[in-house]
């Protein structure tokens, strides 16, 4: 055989093996939208969510992924700032007792599950009370890897003890057993009650961890169930439309429920025209498509062609579409249709220590002293300068802006912020390391998001002044989290936003009893602060409640189980053809708002 | 022909089994499960894991398991998903790249080189290997961030022709030019300097050899010498470099995947890698080191055809 002849015949071969296995994937295009469908397109920045069984979840990844397919017995109105509750699977907001202890919930009849081989024939069935006692009641066991216990735990009449009992028993877990504080009245109604007044229990009830689910789905897939949503809301995805850190595609529910646009709005709306969709059926998009940037060039770019119907502007475009001086979006952008939303999280950045580990752990006087050093080397202002185009809010404290327990002026005294070097090298020495000497190089984790490389390199230059070395450990943003649940992040940077407009929210992260998988990575224990802890989920908001915000937000910045902290503000820029466009991080299922004008996109 | 092939796959079996025993064993120095778990798992946990995989079974019985090419285990890091069904995902994704990158980058390359050859010391030799060695000295990374700024967004931005995607991946032919065409182009960009300043000193070498003095005696035009003779005596290094490429093909290429968002092998590799997931990198082991096999068996077979002088028997 010739040569040009076996090279154009390994060509041939290669180009017949592309086609064979291009070709064996043709007609199974995961997701595919339909001809005339509208289609609402936006990023994620991270490979994805880890889980879509609600219980598992605990991102804000997981959060919107599963706010697309399951639904809560209450939510936020779309609309209305400051954020209010409203029923979402109930019928009215739940009457409560006297004493704040009894809770009684009535359920929309007719509600169905969406469709799906784990029902008879496959056709979704009515959500009833023991639906949402089953879903509730899944929090409590250990055997399916939960991740949310804190929400529930200390809260609900004998769920603690049921679920000690359950998880302990040689029969298995038994969803069946009763337990004491979850009752179903009747086919529609849920009586809940509570081992005290707990103030955030509401707010709970609209977080995605207690979306309604069906035992059937839960049962027959087993951990397939994390892929294989099965649930109430205006969306569903079929299995083969997540593509692991690609894509993932939702569909709208077709026999999801009449529910209507809002018709309650803020002035603002008006002038943005959102009002105008008042009373339109929900969803008014035919199709969601989520994709995953790992990277943020991609994402801009997509954006920029008009692939993506909204971005959040990445740290270096920043300048690009934004006057530094006037926060304003610039000219050309404005010129193309584009608008512009600076949204001001709910935000809590900063780097914690796991205070098990025991080179920076433990409430040892050296230790503590390391901690306290560490702190006031870290200059959070040059962060913020480099990073964030000054657009953040360094503060102390755990808790956000604008909610109770926030130190006036951002700052407290009590707080070790940085840079005080001189400082910071007085309580390192104290701490048994002077000039750092024999203090081992501290692991360090972050996610491998777009400056995450860059702003370690700054942490570790700041920590070097003083003598302290760094060892840093990029991942992808599921496994950073894996690595804080599992407890192997000597020191790691996060970011937290808050689930409820309350500070309480933030104080629970310290709680001893939410320790890892739990809520509190830091896995700081302090009985004082436990104690304070207890009391205030207790109480409604109130002057006394503050005080003792402040109390705790005082022992958090004594110990320093982190150093921090930031409040972000989000940019986010959206396409002209998106309507009803406002973004939040609070909650996460208000796509099922947003319209497209197909007319404006072509 | 095909006695021989039975015959190396024959032989080749006890090295597969030592190299799957090697990697079994280097895999489990460290705890895999407790790798995963991390410090504070409990027994508990680390025993459930454990029977999840068999870990807990003898050695003789996970070896046997590793051997018995059961992907159908579930990935540790992604609950409900099988490994089969992340190799079936990501083949094509990694495939649909890397395969045309090699057979573009192999004709172009070797084209350039025997050009190269062809009027080697003279300035188009010159200038092709100066072009080589400034395109092999630029990172990959450059290439794909501007490559997709400016083959994707600017040409569709500015220019109004949506040729080639900013990033993800759609299966199917039709698909295929704008999902892919665009990282393919890059990859061979990248990879023509190192093959064709390799495949020319092949060139090089062969055209300095007593068959081609002879040829040309015998009155052989330049052409026909440099295409037909030399071409084919140089087959053999050509082969092995490309033969020794072939495993990698299907590990896909990581940086493009990643830039492009295409859910490939690479990129499942690696994530696998950093979430420690176990079940996931064995069976990618187990699957390389057959691969690896193969495509030395497949380079003897082509080695054969390309050369008289070396026999299948």
């Amino acid at each position: 055989m010739s040569t040009p002849k076996i090279i154009a015949g390994r060509a041939l071969a290669s180009v017949g093996f592309l086609l064979l296995g291009l070709g064996s994937s043709c007609g199974g295009q995961a997701g595919a939208a339909q001809a005339g469908d509208k289609v609402f397109v936006y990023p994620i920045r991270s490979s994805g969510p880890g889980s879509m069984d609600p219980v598992r979840g605990s991102t804000t990844y997981d959060n919107q992924a599963c706010s697309l397919v399951y639904e809560t017995l209450l939510q936020y109105k779309y609309l209305k700032r400051p954020l209010e509750l409203e029923p979402l699977l109930c019928e009215s907001m739940p009457e409560v007792s006297e004493d704040g202890t009894v809770y009684t919930f009535k359920l929309k009849q007719g509600i169905l599950f969406q469709d799906d081989p784990c029902f008879p024939d496959g056709k979704g069935r009515e959500v009833t009370a023991d639906d949402v006692i089953y879903s509730w009641k899944r929090i409590a066991d250990k055997g399916i890897g939960t991740k949310n216990w804190w929400l529930l735990e200390s809260t609900i009449a004998g769920l603690d003890e049921w679920r000690e009992t359950q998880n302990t028993s040689s029969d298995g877990f038994d969803y069946d057993a009763p337990c004491e504080g979850l009752k179903a009245l009747d086919r529609y109604t849920i009586q809940v009650t509570l081992t005290e007044p707990v103030t955030r229990f509401l707010y709970v009830l609209a977080m995605f961890q207690l979306s309604i689910i069906p035992r059937e789905a839960s049962e027959l897939y087993g951990t397939a169930f994390s892929r294989h949503p099965v649930g109430t809301g205006p969306f569903t995805m079929n299995e083969e439309d997540w593509q692991t850190s690609k894509s993932l595609d939702f569909h709208r529910n077709p026999s999801f429920r009449d529910e209507y646009y809002p018709t309650e709005w803020m002035p603002e709306d008006e002038a943005s025209g959102r009002h105008l969709a008042a009373g339109k059926k929900l969803p008014i998009v035919d199709h969601v498509r989520i994709n995953c940037f790992v990277q943020d060039q991609p994402m801009w770019l997509m954006f920029r062609t008009g692939k993506l119907d909204y971005a959040q502007i990445p740290a270096e475009n920043y300048v690009d579409a934004i006057r530094k001086r006037t926060k304003t979006l610039k000219k050309k952008y404005r010129e193309e249709g584009i608008t512009y939303y600076p949204v001001p999280l709910l935000d809590f950045i900063f780097r914690g220590f796991n205070m098990e580990d025991p080179l920076v752990g433990g409430s040892s006087e050296e230790n503590k002293k390391l901690r306290q050093a560490i702190s006031l080397a870290v200059d959070l202002k040059e962060f913020n300068d480099t990073f964030y185009n000054g657009q953040n809010v360094v503060y102390d404290g755990p808790i956000p802006p604008k909610l109770a327990g926030h130190p006036e002026g951002h700052f407290s005294d009590k707080a070790y912020r940085g840079p005080d070097l001189e400082r910071a090298r007085r309580l390192l020495a104290e701490a048994g390391y002077p000039n750092g000497e024999g203090l081992p190089a501290i692991s360090y984790y972050t996610s491998l998001a777009a400056n995450s490389a860059e702003q370690t390199e700054m942490m570790a230059r700041q920590l070097g002044k003083i003598g302290i070395e760094l060892q840093s450990n990029l991942l992808e943003f599921p496994q950073l989290i894996e690595a804080i649940n599992k407890k192997k992040a000597t020191m790691f940077s996060f970011a937290w936003g808050s689930d409820y407009p309350d500070g309480e929210n933030n104080l629970a992260l310290f709680y001893g009893p939410n320790g890892s998988p739990g809520s509190n990575h830091y896995n700081y224990k302090n009985s004082e602060y436990d104690l304070l802890y207890e009391q205030i989920r207790a109480m409604p908001p109130s002057p006394e409640r503050d005080e003792i915000y402040e109390t705790m937000r005082d022992i958090l910045l004594e110990d320093v189980p982190y150093v921090g902290s930031m409040a972000r503000t989000r940019n986010y820029l959206s396409s002209p053809w998106l309507m009803n466009f406002k973004p939040t991080e609070d909650f996460w299922n208000w796509p099922k708002y947003l319209d497209i004008d197909e007319s404006l996109r072509n | 022909m095909w006695t021989y092939v039975a015959r190396k796959l024959l032989y080749n079996i006890p090295v597969y089994l030592g190299i799957i025993l090697f990697l079994m064993l280097a895999l489990r120095v460290n705890d895999p499960a407790y790798a995963f778990l991390g410090k504070n798992a409990t027994a508990t946990d680390l025993a459930d894991i454990k029977a999840k995989l068999g870990l807990d079974q003898p050695f003789f019985y996970q070896y046997l398991e590793v051997l018995s090419f059961n992907f159908d285990v579930e990935s540790w890091a992604n609950e409900g998903l099988k490994v089969s069904e992340m190799l079936k995902r990501s083949i094509v994704p990694s495939l649909s790249i890397t395969l045309p990158a090699l057979t573009l980058t192999s004709i172009i390359s070797i084209t350039i080189a025997i050009i190269s050859a062809y009027f080697r010391g003279r300035p188009v030799d010159r200038t092709l290997m100066v072009v080589a060695v400034v395109g092999m000295s630029v990172s990959f990374l450059v290439y794909i961030v501007f490559g997709q700024y400016w083959g994707a967004y600017l040409l569709t931005r500015d220019v109004g022709i949506d040729a080639f995607a900013i990033g993800g991946f759609e299966p199917g032919l039709k698909n295929w030019p704008y999902y892919c065409l665009l990282p393919v182009l890059i990859s061979v960009i990248v990879s023509m300097g190192y093959d064709t300043r390799f495949y020319r000193s092949v060139m090089v070498e062969e055209s300095g050899r007593d068959y081609i003095t002879t040829a040309v005696a015998k009155g052989a035009n330049k052409r026909k010498v440099m295409f037909v003779h030399m071409l084919k005596n140089a087959m053999i290094p050509i082969i092995t470099r490309i033969m020794t490429t072939l495993p990698f093909l299907i590990m896909g290429s990581l940086l493009l995947e990643v830039y492009f968002n295409i859910p490939g092998m690479g990129r499942v590799l690696f994530k696998a890698i950093q979430e420690q997931d176990f079940p996931v990198i064995q069976s990618f082991v187990t699957i390389f080191a057959a691969l690896f096999i193969l495509s030395n068996i497949l380079t003897d077979v082509l080695y054969a055809l390309v050369d008289p002088r070396v026999r299948l028997s």
